[in-house]
């Protein structure tokens, strides 16, 4: 399907350098930098709100930074045309949050879709890599069924194996755990560090559920109010004492991280009643 | 507005690149496009071309009772059907049926996140989903009309002769010497214009659709109303150029 590897441009698979972003006055992205090397997952954690879909939004080229650059294997995509782009894309896979299926095709149409698309395969040649990939997230057999009659679980592996019909380079995957059982969620770990490790895939994946990151992570990095607050391997950041870092990972309900309603503001509510 | 152009010129692009040797178009979309929008929106636009038409007749024969020209409906429900009552009672069907239900599609499918994959996926969602509902709107507008037409004609000559009693084959000739090939001609391009009309203004509302499903909703509802007034406008528009010109 994809070219025969040519000669890598860059060392890494992901740059992103001084990123910056506002919506309107408010702040959703500031400075965000960071690198991810060939073959490696690269965790982007954080609480609701923070920025981390947004930076992925970035990272895709849906939208356009104020300020900073995004290196995608060396090139640099925040400048370029939507055609440039979207030759830029055909070397990425994306794993959206609820599968982003299309409802109209069936699980095997979907899969087939990216392939038909982006080149002149014939139709038996296609199946055969639907067959393939639906096989790696152990679907096998549900080509003929619609999205509306699969599980929201189904739903997201079927998504996973259409963000690898095209044997990516790089994945990227948008909370691919939230809304799983716990054995779907270590089946889609498995695949994810398989993948990596056997094809040399780099992943990028945001998510806020700490056991399914911990296990995949090579680099993680944490997003709090748009900041990079502290990055690192897994162990660097378990052991990273920023009080942030230490409520978020251990899911206390008291800490640093402001909720919108504080004590304090509830005990004036209550007085002024 | 900028938006709005730049997404029509893109989907005119893409209708007319096959011609010039690109990409083909996606026949098996084209023909589901057309199916959902002209086969199945013919029993409604026959019905509602019916009953004006019985209207037309109906109101004539009173008016032109009082001087004496019952014989002149059918130059009335020939002339009026066939210029402007045809074509516009098709439009308002199908943006009805039609132009709402592709609006709140793309519109669910944006919520959905599925345009943004396809983007991902390198694909060009204009080139995908827009091209082939504007491309079966431009072709069966102006056949759901003709069919529209023939439907309305006859529920006129059906009133005049069943109850105004007048005689079938003289109201057929009457009717044939009322109006001219330009009057027919005239109402398929309107036909042709407002099928652009509903369906650039459909597929656009339904790109633009943010925040859920109450988004769907408000963008479907700015849908309808834009489509009708920008295709009575074009009406007014077209009507001047060709009968004031």
């Amino acid at each position: 399907m994809s070219e025969p590897q040519t000669k890598h441009k860059s060392p890494y698979a992901l740059e992103v350098r001084g990123l910056t972003r506002s919506f309107g006055s408010r702040k959703i992205l500031s400075d965000v930098s960071f690198k991810l090397k060939r073959g490696e997952i690269l965790i982007i954690m954080g609480g609701s709100g923070c920025g981390k879909s947004t930076l992925l939004r970035h990272i895709i080229g849906s939208l356009k930074p104020d300020a900073g650059e995004i290196y995608i294997d060396g090139t640099e995509i925040t400048k370029l045309n939507d055609r440039e782009l979207s030759n830029v894309r055909k070397r990425f896979g994306m794993l959206f949050q609820t599968g982003a299926l299309f409802n109209s095709l069936t699980v095997g149409e979907n899969v087939a879709l990216p392939i038909l698309e982006s080149s002149d395969v014939s139709a038996s040649i296609a199946d055969l890599v639907v067959k393939l990939k639906l096989e790696l997230v152990g679907l096998t057999g549900f080509e003929h069924l619609k999205p509306a009659q699969i599980s929201g679980g189904m739903k997201k592996r079927v998504g996973m194996a259409r963000a690898l019909a095209l044997d990516p380079e790089l994945l990227f995957c948008d909370e691919p755990t939230a809304g799983l059982d716990p054995v779907m969620t270590a089946v889609i770990d498995t695949l994810t560090v398989d993948l990596t490790k056997k094809l040399g895939l780099s992943a990028v994946v945001v998510t806020h559920d700490m056991t399914s990151a911990f296990r995949i992570a090579t680099q993680m990095i944490f997003l709090f109010e748009g900041r990079v607050i502290a990055s690192g391997t897994p162990d660097e950041i378990k052991n990273n004492p920023d009080p942030i870092l230490q409520q978020f990972i251990n899911g206390y309900a008291d800490g640093p991280i402001p909720l919108k309603l504080s004590k304090d503001d509830y005990l004036k509510r209550l007085m002024q009643a | 507005m900028l938006a709005f152009a730049q997404l029509s010129l893109e989907a005119f692009v893409g209708i007319f690149s096959p011609i010039f040797g690109q990409k083909s178009w996606r026949l098996s979309a084209l023909f589901s496009q057309m199916v959902n929008i002209g086969v199945a929106s013919l029993p409604t636009v026959a019905l509602a071309n019916f009953l004006l038409g019985l209207v037309l007749a109906i109101q004539g024969a009173g008016q032109f009772e009082k001087l004496g020209a019952t014989n002149m409906v059918a130059n009335l429900v020939a002339f009026s059907i066939l210029r402007e009552i045809g074509p516009l009672i098709t439009a308002v069907i199908v943006i009805g049926r039609s132009g709402s239900a592709i609006t709140a599609e793309l519109g669910t499918m944006k919520v959905a996140e599925e345009i943004e994959a396809l983007n991902v996926m390198g694909i060009d969602p204009v080139k995908y989903l827009v091209v082939p509902r504007l491309l079966a709107m431009l072709l069966m507008m102006p056949v759901l009309t003709v069919l529209g037409e023939g439907v309305g004609l006859f529920a006129g000559w059906l009133i005049s002769v069943g109850s105004l009693h007048l005689d079938p084959f003289f109201y057929v000739q009457n009717s044939i010497e009322a109006v001219e090939q330009k009057d027919l001609f005239t109402g398929l391009l309107k036909a042709l214009v407002f099928g652009g009309v509903v369906g650039t203004v459909a597929c656009f509302y339904g790109m633009q659709v943010e925040g859920g499903a109450e988004g769907v909703g408000r963008s479907t509802t700015k849908s309808v109303v834009t489509a009708l007034t920008s295709m009575l406008a074009m009406d007014a528009i077209l009507t001047t150029l060709i009968y004031f010109t």
